[in-house]
C-alpha cells in the first residue's frame, strides 16, 4: 500500500494531495498538513480514498468548520463525490471541549448523595417486603416453597465445603498463635477456652456473613439484575405475580435459615481444626481437650454467635435483591450493582457486628 | 465479470450431530447488494459466522478479497477483518461506552490516528448514518431500537470496509424505520461503493434494495438471482416465503 503523500504550494495557496488517503496510511503525513491556509485543494496524484481519508483532507484545507471550503481541482469524479458527501456532515464532527473533571467537594457530595440513597432505598424496599409479607399470609397458598428449596440448596449445600475449609483454617492459625503465646506461661489448656470464645462469638460469624456476601449476595445480584436486563421481571409481573414474592423472600427466607446453619458448621470447623494444632503443638490430647471444652462451653457462647448470623442473612439478603431489582437495562450496570452489593454487605456487616460487640458488653453477656 | 468479494466452495459443517452445511458454494462480486434467505435452522447465519472467521468449517474453502479465511495467520487474518465491517443482528455494542466511544473503538484499536480525530471521524460516521449530534454522548442504553442499529452500523462502517456484513438489519424495527435503514444501506452501500451481504428474513428488504438473492435451503444454495427468477424456482418454502407477503389493499387472515 503506498502511503498518502501531500506538500504544500505556497505561491498557489494549494495542497497538493496524492496516493492512498486512508486513515492509517495517512499518519505521517498529519503534521505536514498543520497550520497552513489553503485556498486550493489538489487531488490528481489520489488514487484511493475514503470517507476517513477525505475528512482529514478537508480537516487538513479547512480546521474550524466556518472556514471557507477551498477550491477542489483536477479530483477523479468519484473521489469528488466522496469528498462532497463528507463534507456535508463536517459541521457536526468539530471537536467539543470534554465537560470539566470533577474536584474532590464535588466527587465527595456525590458519594454522600449515593450512601443516601442506598439508605433510602434499603428502607423503602424494607417496608414494600413487609407489605408482601402480610399479603403471603393472608394467602398461603401463594408462598413458593420450591424456589425456597432451590435457594436452600444453592446458598446452604454450596456453601458449606468452603465454610468448613475456611474456618478449620482460621481455627489453625488461631489456636497456632494463641499457643505460641501459652506456652510461655505453660497456660496450654486455656488455649482451648480462649480458642472457643473467639471461634465461636466472633470469627465464626463474620467470616461465614463475609462468605456468604461474596458468594450469595453477589449471585443473587447478578441473576436477579440479568433477569431485569432480559426483561424475565417484567414477564413475572405481567403474569400478575410479585417479583417480590416469587424471587425476593424465597431468598431472604433461605438464607435466613441458612445462616446459622453456616455459623454452627463453622464452629465445629474451627474447633477441630485448633484440636489438631493442640494435640501437634501443645500435647493436647483430644481427650484432654474434649474434656475442657465440656467444662468450659456453655451455651450462652454458642447462642451469641449464632444469634448474630440471622440478622447478617437479612442484610444480606435485603441488600442482594435490592440491588438485583435496581439494575437498570445494560451490562455494565450487573456489574456495577453486583459490586456494590458486596460491598454495602460487607460494611453492613461490619457495622453491625460493631453494634452487637458494644451491646453485649453492656448487656453482661 | 467483476473480481469476487466472496467465495465459498464446497462448505460442510455439522453441529451437534446435525448436518448444517452439505457442499454450500456460492460467490459473491464486488459492489454486489446482496441477501441471504432461507427457512429458521437453514444455516443463514451459520455461514456468516463461517465467512467472518467465527466458526469453522469442518470442509471446503471459503475467501475473501481473495485469500483463505481459515488458512489465514493471525496477523493476516487481523489485516483482512479491518476490510470488513459486520453489524450484529442486536447492535451488540459495548454497554460501557458511550455512543462516540462505540464507533470509535475500532479507530482506536487499528489505526494510530490521535484519539481526538478518532472521535471527530465517529462523529462523522454517526452524522451519516442520520443520527442527530446529541446522541453521540449517551449511552447506547438511552437509545431506541432502531438508533442503536443506526449506532452499530457506523461502527461497522467505521473503517471504511470494502465489505459489509449485516445479519437481520430490520428485524426488531417498526416498518417506517426499516424501510428507512433499508434506504440508508443502500445509499451508503452506493456512494461509498460497498460490497453488502445481508442475512434477512424481511420481505420488504429484498423487494427494495437487493441487486441479488441467495436461497439456502437444506445445506445447499438452492438458487440464486432477482426475485422474478427465484419466482421461477418450483419450491415449497420459496413458494410460501413469497405468498406470505399480503398484496396491496387484501389481508391474509381477519377482515
Amino acid at each position: 500500500m503506498t502511503a498518502a503523500r501531500a506538500h504544500f504550494d505556497e505561491a498557489q495557496g494549494a495542497l497538493i494531495a496524492s496516493g492512498v488517503w486512508h486513515a492509517d496510511s495517512i499518519i505521517p503525513v498529519l503534521p505536514k498538513l498543520a497550520g497552513k491556509v489553503v485556498r486550493i485543494l489538489d487531488g490528481a496524484g489520489i488514487t484511493e480514498l475514503d470517507t476517513n481519508g477525505a475528512w482529514l483532507l478537508l480537516a487538513a484545507a479547512r480546521p474550524q468548520a466556518g472556514d471557507p471550503m477551498p477550491e477542489f481541482r483536477s479530483f477523479q469524479p468519484h473521489h469528488l463525490a466522496m469528498l462532497e458527501l463528507v463534507a456535508q456532515y463536517s459541521a457536526v464532527t468539530d471537536a467539543k471541549p470534554k465537560p470539566p473533571r470533577e474536584g474532590v467537594l464535588e466527587l465527595a457530595g456525590r458519594g454522600t448523595l449515593v450512601i443516601w440513597g442506598h439508605v433510602i432505598g434499603l428502607v423503602n424496599f424494607i417496608g414494600r417486603l413487609f407489605l408482601e409479607l402480610v399479603d403471603l399470609m393472608a394467602f398461603p397458598g401463594r408462598w413458593r416453597w420450591r424456589e425456597l428449596g432451590a435457594q436452600v440448596n444453592a446458598v446452604f449445600v454450596g456453601a458449606i465445603p468452603i465454610v468448613f475449609g475456611m474456618l478449620f483454617l482460621l481455627g489453625v492459625v488461631f489456636a497456632y498463635l494463641l499457643g505460641s503465646q501459652a506456652q510461655q506461661y505453660g497456660a496450654n489448656i486455656f488455649v482451648v477456652d480462649g480458642l472457643l470464645l473467639a471461634i465461636m462469638r466472633e470469627v465464626s460469624p463474620v467470616i461465614v456473613a463475609v462468605l456468604v456476601a461474596g458468594r450469595t449476595g453477589a449471585a443473587i445480584t447478578a441473576q436477579i439484575g440479568t433477569m431485569k436486563v432480559t426483561e424475565e421481571i417484567d414477564a413475572i409481573t405481567t403474569l400478575g405475580l410479585s417479583p417480590l414474592a416469587v424471587l425476593v423472600i424465597p431468598r431472604v427466607i433461605a438464607l435466613l435459615l441458612a445462616m446459622p446453619l453456616l455459623v454452627f458448621i463453622g464452629d465445629i470447623a474451627g474447633i477441630l481444626g485448633g484440636m489438631a494444632v493442640t494435640k501437634e503443638q501443645l500435647d493436647i490430647s483430644s481427650h484432654m481437650f474434649m474434656d475442657r471444652l465440656v467444662d468450659v462451653m456453655d451455651l450462652k457462647t454458642l447462642l451469641v454467635g449464632v444469634c448474630k448470623a440471622p440478622v447478617f442473612a437479612i442484610f444480606i439478603a435485603l441488600i442482594a435483591c435490592r440491588m438485583g431489582l435496581s439494575v437498570t437495562r445494560d451490562a455494565r450496570s450487573v456489574g456495577n450493582n453486583t459490586t456494590s452489593t458486596v460491598v454495602q454487605s460487607l460494611v453492613a456487616i461490619i457495622i453491625v457486628n460493631a453494634i452487637f460487640a458494644v451491646m453485649f458488653v453492656r448487656l453482661d453477656i | 465479470m467483476a473480481e469476487s468479494v466472496i467465495e465459498v466452495h464446497d462448505v460442510s459443517i455439522k453441529l451437534g450431530g446435525y448436518s448444517i452445511h452439505r457442499g454450500l458454494s456460492l460467490s459473491v462480486a464486488r459492489g454486489e447488494v446482496i441477501a441471504l434467505i432461507g427457512g429458521s435452522g437453514s444455516g443463514k447465519s451459520v455461514l456468516l459466522r463461517e465467512i467472518i472467521g467465527l466458526v469453522k468449517p469442518q470442509g471446503g474453502r471459503i475467501k475473501l478479497f481473495g485469500k483463505s479465511v481459515w488458512d489465514s495467520t493471525p496477523a493476516q487474518m487481523n489485516s483482512l477483518r479491518r476490510r470488513f465491517g459486520v453489524l450484529f443482528q442486536d447492535g451488540a455494542l459495548f454497554s460501557s461506552l458511550s455512543v462516540e466511544d462505540n464507533v470509535a473503538t475500532p479507530l482506536f484499536e487499528h489505526t494510530e490516528l490521535p484519539r481526538v480525530t478518532c472521535r471527530q471521524l465517529a462523529r462523522l460516521k454517526l452524522a451519516m448514518v442520520g443520527l442527530p449530534p446529541d446522541a453521540a454522548r449517551k449511552r447506547p442504553s438511552e437509545l431506541s431500537g432502531g438508533m442503536r442499529k443506526r449506532v452499530a452500523l457506523a461502527r461497522a462502517l467505521a473503517l471504511d470496509p470494502e465489505l459489509l456484513f449485516l445479519d437481520e438489519p430490520t428485524s426488531g424495527l417498526d416498518p417506517i424505520s426499516g424501510r428507512a435503514f433499508d434506504a440508508l444501506i443502500r445509499l451508503l452501500a452506493d456512494s461509498l461503493g460497498l460490497t453488502v451481504f445481508l442475512v434477512t428474513h424481511d420481505l420488504d428488504t429484498l423487494f427494495s434494495i437487493i441487486d441479488r438473492v441467495i436461497v439456502l435451503s437444506d445445506g445447499r444454495v438452492l438458487g440464486s438471482g432477482t426475485l422474478a427468477e427465484l419466482k421461477q424456482i418450483d419450491d415449497l418454502w420459496l413458494r410460501e416465503y413469497f405468498a406470505a407477503r399480503p398484496t396491496e389493499g387484501e389481508t391474509l387472515y381477519g377482515n
